[in-house]
């Protein structure tokens, strides 16, 4: 295995964190609610399936109570933000804090002890094709989470249910004249959110790092945030987004294996650079950013 | 100005406060505990950087039992969360700060300069105060006997390691390690992953991953606190080792063995220092000679051979007849590091920025 190999193998289990927790803040965002919380929620789905898997209650049991953990998390979110019409950033970073100190409590007995991870699944004929078959062998989450990017496209693209969210988040008040229940469906989005953002946290302890360590989400949920917005609320490049940043993570680790000479703070700070400029040059196109962006996001709704 | 804190002057200092205390010279404060705070940087596990400096504490308690109050703040990031937390602790009226991490060198001195009266032991900085005593183990020391049982099982030539951040005293480790397997087999590479992160398991296990796939066959886990890089390469069947204290349970077949530290004598001869009022700020500069450093856990596959002269190896260490930077060494670079006949000191040993000729990975500048 080279290192090209490596990067290609690896690069969808690396973005799979990203990528849950960034399409579940799509859809929170998308309904006109910033979340801004998902680092912490990440945490408390990352010890809450660590704690479940270490117990021997196996992996998909983990997955849920962590779903629900972090949804439950969120919905708190909601009723101060939503309910409350607080504002919607300081509640949010009040509750990702919130997430970091719960996961921390809740892990202390179980500070860096590890737990078995997933087998890869491999395509058959397409895991043994050179160089990119490692692209073909990736644990069955990863497998889930391609189906999800897909099912919220369509969602999104294709489904009244989709077309409803957009609408509570472009302008609630023509969604309440229509008789659309503006507050239920953002509840329902953050909530939706919420369990997505508990799913990758639970990812990252559970198969991908499967050890649990107090903050070991290590900044993952901000990553998330900020794909959101550089894949300009589309999941198709929220998905480029999280692979690109996957896969340069790997890169800039892989380049320091073989040699290369290149400094180990540049190749470190790699990801953030490209992607910020990327999001530069996105958001440097303003039709674009307007065609996408959603019109009262973070703003509260009163009837 | 360095001085050595020697094993020798550290029993010296042990020995004198015991003869105080047993003539009744100088009352222990009696009604007040003294108050022994610790913080670190990440959270104390089972295992790593904080456990072994938490352990290092026990046989304080065990020895002075009621009469000192040991507490650990861990988890506390470097700067000025540090800088607020530590002065609360000793404001709170404890008086003796164990520093736990480079970065909380400059906030930790000034807590000593201000308040004389209370002792600051500081992790593996070089700033010196009377009653301020920089702390660092001789990691290489153990690296260079891990590096020839690396370099005997190696099949491939090329070691590899996951480092945290290219400081001295990570740089030492690597270069040690690659003397040592050097000294078995004179052809061995090692390639390494700066990952820029005291603290991030993900990234530590691409890291262990990058390497492999690199084809490294023996990893070197150097300063990660959890078990990441050592269950990775378990999983990966290929022996690896890590530094403070033993992760054989993550990975029963193929570690390699773990260069553990022990702190207890350190702080217990500091501590003595501090109650019978003779504590002096001095560089500690603690290895395998004074129990400090200590190679356990040794994978039994190592050829018998090997552990042989490992064995000699670890007794000349000890008894300071050999050293691992005993020149000629050559720098990566193919320029001259240390000429033939010398031995480089202690202050050039811990301001090492160079690595030896056979690390292949450029050292970031």
């Amino acid at each position: 295995m080279n290192a090209v190999e490596f990067i290609i193998a690896g690069m969808l289990a690396a973005a799979t964190p990203f990528l849950l927790a960034a399409l579940g803040e799509l859809v929170a965002e998308r309904a006109g609610v910033l979340n801004l919380g998902v680092e912490g929620l990440m945490a408390l789905g990352a010890v809450i399936a660590f704690i479940i898997v270490y117990q021997g209650g196996g992996h998909l049991l983990g997955f849920l109570a962590a779903g629900l953990a972090s949804a439950a998390l969120s919905l708190v979110f909601a009723v101060i933000a939503l309910g409350f019409r607080a504002n919607q950033v300081a509640v949010g970073l009040a509750i990702g804090i919130l997430g970091q100190g719960l996961s921390a409590l809740f892990g202390k007995s179980y500070e860096s002890l590890t737990v078995k991870g997933l087998p890869k699944l491999s395509l058959p004929g397409l895991s043994d094709i050179p160089v990119i078959g490692g692209l073909f062998a990736q644990d069955v989450v990863v497998w889930l989470s391609l189906a999800a990017t897909v099912a919220i496209w369509a969602m999104f693209a294709y489904t009244k249910t989709g077309l409803v969210v957009r609408a509570v988040g472009e302008n609630p008040k023509a969604a309440r004249a229509l008789g659309y229940p503006v507050i239920a469906v953002r509840f329902a989005a953050v909530a939706f959110g919420g369990a997505l953002a508990g799913f990758a946290g639970a990812y990252a302890s559970v198969v991908y790092t499967p050890l649990w360590a107090d903050g070991m989400i290590a900044g993952r949920g901000w990553i998330a945030i900020a794909l959101v917005v550089f894949g300009t609320w589309l999941a198709s490049r929220i998905f480029l987004g999280a692979c690109l940043f996957g896969a340069v993570s790997l890169a800039s680790l892989a380049a320091q294996a073989t040699g290369l000479d290149v400094s180990s703070q540049l190749l470190s700070s790699l990801p953030y650079l490209v992607t910020v400029i990327v999001l530069g040059i996105i958001s440097s196109n303003r039709r674009l950013l307007k065609l996408n962006g959603v019109a009262s996001l973070g703003e509260p709704f009163e009837r | 100005m360095l001085t050595n804190l020697t094993r020798r002057t550290l029993m010296k200092g042990a020995a004198a406060s015991g003869l105080v205390a047993a003539a009744g010279g100088r009352a222990l404060a009696a009604d007040e505990p003294l108050g022994i705070v610790l913080v670190v940087p990440s959270p104390v596990g089972d295992v790593g950087w904080g456990r072994a400096l938490a352990d290092g504490l026990e046989p304080v308690k065990a020895a002075y039992g009621d009469k000192v109050k040991v507490t650990i703040i861990e988890n506390i990031q470097e700067g000025p969360d540090a800088d607020r937390i530590m002065n609360k602790v000793v404001a709170d009226g404890n008086k003796f700060l164990i520093a736990g991490s480079f970065g909380y060198q400059n906030g930790a001195l000034q807590i000593a300069r201000r308040n004389p009266d209370v002792t600051v032991l500081h992790a593996s900085g070089f700033q010196v105060a009377p009653n301020f005593s920089p702390f660092a183990a001789q990691y290489f020391q153990g690296t260079y006997l891990m590096g020839m049982a690396a370099a005997a099982l190696s099949k491939t030539g090329k070691l590899g390691s996951v480092s945290a951040f290219a400081i001295p005293e990570l740089i030492t480790s690597i270069n040690a390690f690659t003397l040592g397997a050097q000294a078995v087999k004179p052809d061995v590479e090692v390639s390494v992953v700066w990952v820029n992160s005291w603290f991030d398991p993900a990234k530590e296990q691409e890291a262990a991953k990058a390497l492999l796939a690199q084809k490294c066959d023996v990893i070197f886990s150097n300063a990660q606190d959890t078990p990441s890089v050592v269950s990775a390469c378990e999983e990966a069947g290929v022996p690896a080792f890590n530094l403070n204290s033993s992760m054989k349970k993550y990975a029963p077949e193929t570690y390699l063995g773990c260069v553990a530290t022990d702190w207890s004598p350190f702080f217990k001869a500091s501590v003595d220092a501090h109650l019978a009022g003779k504590f002096k700020g001095a560089n500690a500069f603690l290895g395998v000679g004074d129990k400090v450093v200590e190679v356990v856990d040794w994978n039994p596959g190592i050829p018998a051979e090997t552990m042989n002269r490992i064995k000699e190896v670890e007794a000349k260490i000890a008894g300071g007849s050999f050293s691992p930077f005993a020149g000629p060494v050559a720098k990566a670079d193919g320029s001259e590091g240390v000429p033939a006949g010398k031995t480089m000191t202690d202050a050039e040993i811990v301001a090492m920025d160079w690595h030896v000729k056979g690390v292949t990975t450029p050292l970031p500048k």
